[in-house]
């Protein structure tokens, strides 16, 4: 067994797309990497509504576009407000690649393959249960009986951060910082994805839903066109305050089925059967959720476990930014080995390099994003208003209405003043 | 003492489904596992290394993917796997596969060292023959027990525990032998990172080929395989009743029963004709 080694340069907790973006670039720099993953199936773990973000990944994989599964790239985005049965739908087509959707298990796996190719070594099936600590640095980690010691442990444990947590540097999971995701794949057909959303071939849609389609629970919906499968599932704010109150009696495969079952959106999978349904954590509020530091002696934290998601309700980046810091806790290793060695000090700039990042700035600027995603108004007072302005413009057997008329009446019917209207659009529309 | 493990690596039951038309089974999209009866097997093989010292090698006859499940046991602590592997072995029946296991177990025996024991689980989750083991032991002519959950040395000779249904028994084995676990005689232990690491630097892992085995084509495979599988028949399932009666009495609960089934049109059909049937017997 004395040829088994038992030292790294570095160590990846997680082989999700954050862990695997940075064992890539560190193997292919020259570092010796151990990355370790507790699923069975590489990719097991994870999950995301569907759609991905390209451009941070091609910083790391200029072969994304031609190499990785890319199911569609998307050139429609979709945004509907539901209330009730009235559905109010935006639409926007593009033909530049920007995001695309796929399956996550497939992209991760390509990830990995990535990694292991770089040289980087791959252990699945373990979990690591402890980050050890000497002289407050972080030495190495710990699974099971064994140790293993690394210059600088890189933690991409995804979002249930129960290493960070058992370390103290980070508290026990706060219900106000993260919502729950829930998920079907719907097998409709590679044909009809592409006539029922009016698709051409490998084009995608990307669909958010706002309104009571998750039933006064600050959230939405989403829908992705994949290959022959659409993703759907809704996105559920957790707070202490709808745990504690349990002011929403059900479950959410009901809320999930009501959407499935909603008149406007079920034709879009008819006839079609469930193949895959899963459930995950998803943050919801990036800034509270972040740890205090990124980086700490022997330790760089990347991806959900260091709280960079966006989720501004119309559109979430959480992929692409999981590998883009990937690529900064690589970057910052580098540095640390070319000016001197892979030290705390050296290893801070890890810090600076996530929080001059475009994610952190992006996160900082959309920060109001989270308190309007919470508010009764975007949920349920907004869709309403809306979605009855159209009834004023269109429901009508003889007279229609003048749109201005239809406004100004919907507004007194939901007792909204037209001043608090004003500010409170400019308020959304400065938050997101 | 050498130890040699059998590992079939079969496709993840709970998921699979059986084309109504055809009566075989969906393998399309279904992640394979390994045998789960496979694993006290190896953790029987582990537990007797860690107390006799020696090696274990665990062997399969499979496709390449199965290589995923070798990976598995070195991760438990198995030294080495063997992948016994070809096309020519493909489509075999128990015979053809006992056949070729038992050919591999000689060519460990003569090329890597004497096999003290071979350990296998006791059936498999995809056919459930239990036959490889017997079948096996047959074609080495080595002793065989079944159902075994623990082994071990008393004062040099091997004896092994295995239980029935309301007993157990102890038999002194002479060595080699082949015994087969009880489905539920031990619980594996859990992979461990450093055979993990282990695994990816040392690769130990040999894949053998007819090329190396060198069997007579017409013992193994389709070729060598005499089971015919005549028709298969894919018996739907019958929607339970849900009827729920408290009765006063067992004789109550009988009367009731025989009633209930007498009102049935094919239940009682079925009732009248085994009745006769008894009635003819005596």
């Amino acid at each position: 067994m004395s040829s088994i080694p038992t030292r790294f340069d570095v160590v990846v907790v997680g082989a999700g797309p954050a862990g695997s973006a940075a064992a890539y670039l560190l193997a292919k720099k020259g570092f010796s990497v151990l990355l370790v993953e507790r699923g069975k199936g590489l990719g097991d773990k994870n999950m995301f509504g569907g759609k991905v973000y390209a451009q941070p990944i091609r910083e790391v994989w200029p072969e994304l576009d031609k190499e990785a599964p890319i199911h569609r790239w998307v050139t429609k985005e979709r945004i509907s407000m539901v209330d009730g049965e009235k559905v109010l739908t935006v639409e926007y087509r593009t033909e530049k690649k920007v995001s695309f959707v796929t399956y996550l298990t497939q992209l991760t796996q390509w990830m990995i393959k990535k990694a292991e190719g770089a040289g980087a070594l791959l252990a699945s099936e373990v979990t690591v249960e402890e980050i050890l600590m000497r002289d407050n640095r972080v030495v190495g980690i710990r699974s099971g009986p064994d140790v293993i010691e690394a210059d600088a442990v890189i933690d991409a444990e995804g979002v249930n951060r129960l290493l960070l947590e058992r370390l103290g540097l980070v508290k026990k999971l706060d219900p106000d910082t993260v919502g729950l995701g829930v998920k079907e794949v719907l097998k409709v057909g590679e044909g009809n994805i592409e006539s029922r959303f009016g698709l051409d071939k490998k084009e995608g849609l990307a669909w958010a839903i706002v309104g009571d389609i998750t039933k006064g629970i600050p959230g939405g919906g989403f829908i992705y066109t994949n290959k022959d499968t659409v993703s759907m599932g809704l996105v559920l704010h957790l707070s202490k305050k709808l745990l504690d109150e349990g002011s929403f009696e059900g479950h959410v495969s009901s809320l999930i089925e009501g959407f499935r079952l909603h008149p406007y959106f079920k034709p879009y999978w008819k006839d079609a059967i469930i193949s895959e349904y899963g459930g995950h954590l998803t943050i919801t509020d990036a800034i509270k959720f972040a740890p205090s530091r990124f980086a700490y002696p022997g330790l760089l934290i990347a991806g959900d476990a260091a709280g960079l998601l966006l989720s501004l309700g119309y559109t979430f980046r959480g992929v692409d930014y999981a590998v883009y810091s990937g690529k900064l806790a690589a970057d910052a290793v580098e540095y640390a080995r070319n000016n001197g060695g892979v030290n705390y000090e050296n290893l801070q700039v890890y810090d600076d390099y996530i929080r001059k990042s475009f994610m952190y700035e992006e996160i900082m600027r959309h920060r109001g994003a989270i308190t309007l995603m919470n508010s009764f108004e975007l949920m349920s007072k907004y869709p309403k208003l809306l979605t009855k302005v159209m009834e004023k413009m269109f429901e009508a057997e003889y007279k229609h209405e003048v749109i201005y008329n239809s406004l100004l009446q919907a507004l007194k019917e939901e007792g909204i003043s037209p001043f608090n209207l004003i500010s409170q659009a400019f308020m959304m529309v400065k938050g997101i | 003492m050498r130890i040699v493990v059998g590992m079939k690596w079969v496709p993840g039951t709970t998921s699979v489904r059986i084309d109504p038309k055809t009566g075989t089974l969906i393998r399309e999209g279904v992640p394979s596992i390994v045998n789960p009866h496979d694993m006290p097997a190896v953790e029987l093989s582990l537990r007797l290394k860690d107390k006799y010292k020696g090696e274990v090698i665990a062997i399969s006859m499979a496709p390449p993917p199965a290589l995923k499940g070798l990976e598995y046991l070195i991760g438990m602590g198995v030294d080495r796997g063997i992948l016994v592997s070809d096309r020519a072995f493909a489509g075999a029946d128990t015979l053809a596969t006992s056949y070729v296991i038992a050919k591999t177990i000689e060519k460990i025996n003569r090329e890597i060292g004497k096999v003290d024991l071979v350990i296998f689980g006791q059936e498999t989750i995809d056919s459930s023959t239990a036959h490889i083991g017997a079948q096996t032991a047959s074609w080495l002519n080595w002793p065989y027990i079944y159902y075994v959950h623990d082994a071990k040395f008393v004062d040099s000779k091997f004896v092994v525990e295995r239980v029935l249904e309301d007993a157990v028994e102890e038999w002194e084995v002479e060595l080699p032998a082949i015994i087969a676990t009880h489905m539920k005689a031990l619980k594996p232990r859990p992979v461990r990172l450093i055979n993990k690491i282990r695994y990816k630097v040392e690769k130990p892992i040999m894949t053998w080929t007819n090329a190396e085995l060198k069997l007579d084509p017409r013992c193994i495979g389709l070729k060598g395989s005499p089971t015919i599988v005549s028709k298969t028949v894919n018996v739907p399932e019958v929607p339970r009743k849900k009827i729920v009666y408290t009765p006063k009495s067992g004789e109550d609960a009988a009367k009731w029963i025989i009633e209930t089934l007498m009102k049935d049109d094919k239940a009682s059909k079925v009732l009248m004709k085994y009745l006769s049937m008894e009635g003819e017997a005596q």
